[in-house]
């Protein structure tokens, strides 16, 4: 079943007279369970279709389709139940609140969301656990590494139940030892999980991971393959 | 599609925000206390100087009340005017208001003017006339005693069988005409009856300065002396009255002249010396009612004004609290957090620090100002004996009295402008997109 459908996506920033065409004319399905990588060089346009799919940015042109919804019609509003509900989030870093433990960071998107305070408990800690964070739920993002708050952003993510979780280079700032560990967790939980994964990366060894890679240059998808081996594990 | 908006600031959510409103206080708890500092240490002044401006304005109206006025005055028309000599109330008036208002304390009072005359000098004075026991119940006039004690009946009598009475006169005066009790004194006026009338008195005491102009001229005599010297038999010039409740004031000085008029029904009056008036305190000292008035809106501006100032501290650091976290608040956003769900947060924040502030200011202030209503400033070394300001003579230690609902309303007013001040941080907070944000 397809998940996320791009038609004909354009973005073009202004700045001052200069227009910048970030993404042109770009069509895209996602299919649920995929475990995609979204690569390119850096302003190839990675960003900005991320956030575009997540209803953090809109498009100049076309429409996105997300699990049945116009997410493009979609007022501020509805856009914001939309991503606690139906969509996980990781960026780059710093992605917790500083002054919650790991738990309560992985509790807090569910207090947003409404779920009652038992469920709420259960499930951060089986998602903390999930990614092996279950010893350390307690502490401070500042008294963890930057590969474990990646993983309790993941955690987080998973935790709110979404279908699809969008990930802007999360091992960006990761050795690579860490990267690929997380990736590792990110592959393995999309599988338990049964949860899609789009995700953005420079990194070779992190693509390696990948089921599908989606090429992009200059705002238009280069190459799209989906790599079989890989599925077939 | 919004099941978040159908409980939407639930309790689960609201205790959430606080507590990481409470945490983030804490991040940098040298910047929070501070603005807790700035902020009580502000409401701690507000208030002081409130119960320091409701002292003095209470010092004030036990003046312009206990001292000699009392709260409420009956006269006739042409003795307010004119200080007509004639225009007189009768004596069973008086009686029949303590009849019909036991609560009230009244004392009634003649008046005149006259030229006092030692061996050595002269000058004029005013007579005032009283009855001492009555007298005692409405004001302090015969308490204030600097030298001697006061007596108004007969001390003694002359070779010649003249009786002698007693007086007390006013501390300047007693300094202008070099008087001590024992002192002889003559006063000659102009008798009811045309004829000039004078008698020899006794000056029994000094009293301390109250009024300006009793002070300087005032010669305190009993109505019986008065009756002698002025050939003037019947009645009196002025009821001075009382209140034990002074809520009560309206109320009553509608009383009375619904009795006035009754009695005035009964026993009509002469026509020249004019209807009968019954004024209260703030109507005969119109001065000091607007100096209250002038006091009190200056009290709230000066709480205004510090508040306003300490508050600045707030703005400050909920600007910098807010700025710094930019890229948390962006994240929050782009994972679900509404933004309005964010401005609670954030004002939840400066709600504790000014809460906090507000317990702290009202304990410390409420701590200064009992302290001046125990010991108050002493400024006799700095004021002239009997330093006056507008007529009235300022006691030289100033007392505080502090309000309990001043300290609330104070307390009240400083966390709604500190809220006020943080409005503009949160609003900042919630202005930028996710995105923007995040960069
Ligand atoms: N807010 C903006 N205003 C103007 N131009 C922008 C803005 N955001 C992105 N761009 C431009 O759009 C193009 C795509 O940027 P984008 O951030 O999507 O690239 P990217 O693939 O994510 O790059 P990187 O790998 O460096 O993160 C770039 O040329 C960039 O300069
Ligand atoms: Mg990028």
């Amino acid at each position: 079943m397809t998940l996320v459908r791009l038609e004909h996506i354009s973005k073009t920033f202004r700045q001052g007279d200069i227009e910048v065409h970030a993404l042109t004319d770009i069509n895209l399905q996602v299919e649920e369970g995929e475990f995609a990588a979204l690569v390119g060089p850096s302003g190839s346009g990675k960003t900005t279709l991320l956030n575009i799919i997540g209803g953090l940015d809109s498009p100049t042109d076309g429409r996105v389709h997300l699990n049945g919804t116009d997410v493009t019609a979609l007022n501020e509003s509805q856009l914001s139940d939309f991503r606690l509900f139906q969509l996980g989030f990781v960026f780059q870093a710093y992605n917790l609140v500083p002054v919650l433990s790991a738990l309560e960071n992985v509790e807090l998107i569910m207090v947003l969301q409404g779920r009652p305070e038992s469920e709420r408990r259960e499930r951060a800690r089986h998602y903390l656990d999930l990614v092996g964070l279950g010893k350390v739920m307690e502490r401070r993002p500042s008294a963890l590494s930057g590969g474990q708050q990646q993983r309790v952003a993941v955690a987080r993510a998973l935790a709110s139940g979404p279908r699809l979780v969008l990930a802007d280079e999360p091992t960006a700032n990761l050795d690579s030892d860490n990267a690929t560990a997380l990736l590792d967790i990110m592959h393995k939980l999309s599988h338990e999980e049964k949860t899609t994964f789009l995700f953005s990366t420079h990194d070779p060894r992190v693509m390696e991971r990948a089921e599908r890679i989606i090429q992009l240059r200059d705002g238009k998808i280069e190459h799209d393959k989906v790599i079989a081996d890989v599925q077939a594990q | 599609m919004s099941p978040s908006s159908v409980q939407d600031l639930s309790g689960s959510r609201l205790r959430i925000f606080l507590f990481m409103a409470w945490r983030n206080l804490w991040r940098y708890p040298v910047r929070s206390l501070l603005t807790v500092c700035a902020l009580s240490g502000g409401l701690a002044m507000v208030i002081f100087n409130a119960s320091l401006m409701t002292g003095m304005t209470r010092q004030m109206v036990v003046y312009a009340t206990e001292v000699s006025t009392g709260h409420i005055q009956v006269h006739r028309q042409a003795f307010a005017d004119d200080q007509d000599l004639y225009a007189t109330l009768p004596w069973p008036w008086l009686e029949a208001i303590e009849a019909d208002f036991p609560q009230l304390h009244v004392a009634p009072r003649l008046y005149a003017a006259g030229l006092a005359s030692t061996t050595e000098t002269s000058t004029g004075v005013m007579i005032r006339a009283v009855d001492a026991e009555r007298e005692r119940a409405v004001t302090r006039m015969l308490g204030q005693v600097r030298q001697g004690e006061v007596a108004l009946g007969v001390i003694d009598e002359t070779e010649q069988g003249i009786a002698r009475y007693g007086v007390a006169v006013g501390a300047q005066l007693a300094r202008n005409m070099r008087l001590a009790p024992g002192d002889e004194l003559v006063l000659v006026t102009q008798a009811a009856d045309g004829s000039i009338g004078n008698a020899l008195f006794v000056v029994t005491a000094v009293l301390n300065p109250m009024e300006l102009n009793f002070d300087r001229m005032g010669v305190v005599m009993s109505l019986e002396a008065y009756r002698q010297l002025m050939f003037l038999e019947e009645g009196f010039h002025e009821l001075a009255i009382l209140l034990d409740d002074l809520d009560q004031l309206e109320a009553i000085q509608m009383a009375l002249q619904d009795k006035l008029a009754l009695l005035e029904q009964q026993t009509p009056l002469d026509e020249w010396g004019g209807p009968v008036q019954v004024r209260n305190w703030k109507e005969l000292n119109p001065a000091v009612s607007e100096m209250l008035a002038v006091s009190n809106s200056m009290t709230l501006i000066i709480g205004l004004i510090i508040v306003a100032l300490a508050s600045l501290g707030m703005l400050n650091t909920m600007l910098m609290a807010v700025h710094e976290r930019t890229r948390e608040f962006g994240i929050l956003m782009a994972i679900g957090m509404k933004k309005h769900w964010l401005l609670v947060m954030v004002l939840l924040e400066a709600l504790c620090l000014s809460l906090l502030s507000a317990v702290i200011g009202a304990l410390l202030g409420s701590w200064l100002g009992l302290r001046m209503e125990d010991t108050g400033i002493d400024f006799s070394d700095m004021m002239p004996d009997g330093y006056d300001w507008g007529g009235i003579i300022f006691e030289p230690v100033m007392k505080g009295w502090l309000e309990p609902s001043h300290v609330l309303y104070a307390s009240l007013m400083m966390i709604v402008v500190a809220l006020l001040a943080s409005l503009i941080p949160s609003w900042r907070s919630i202005r930028l997109k996710p995105v923007e944000a995040m960069r």
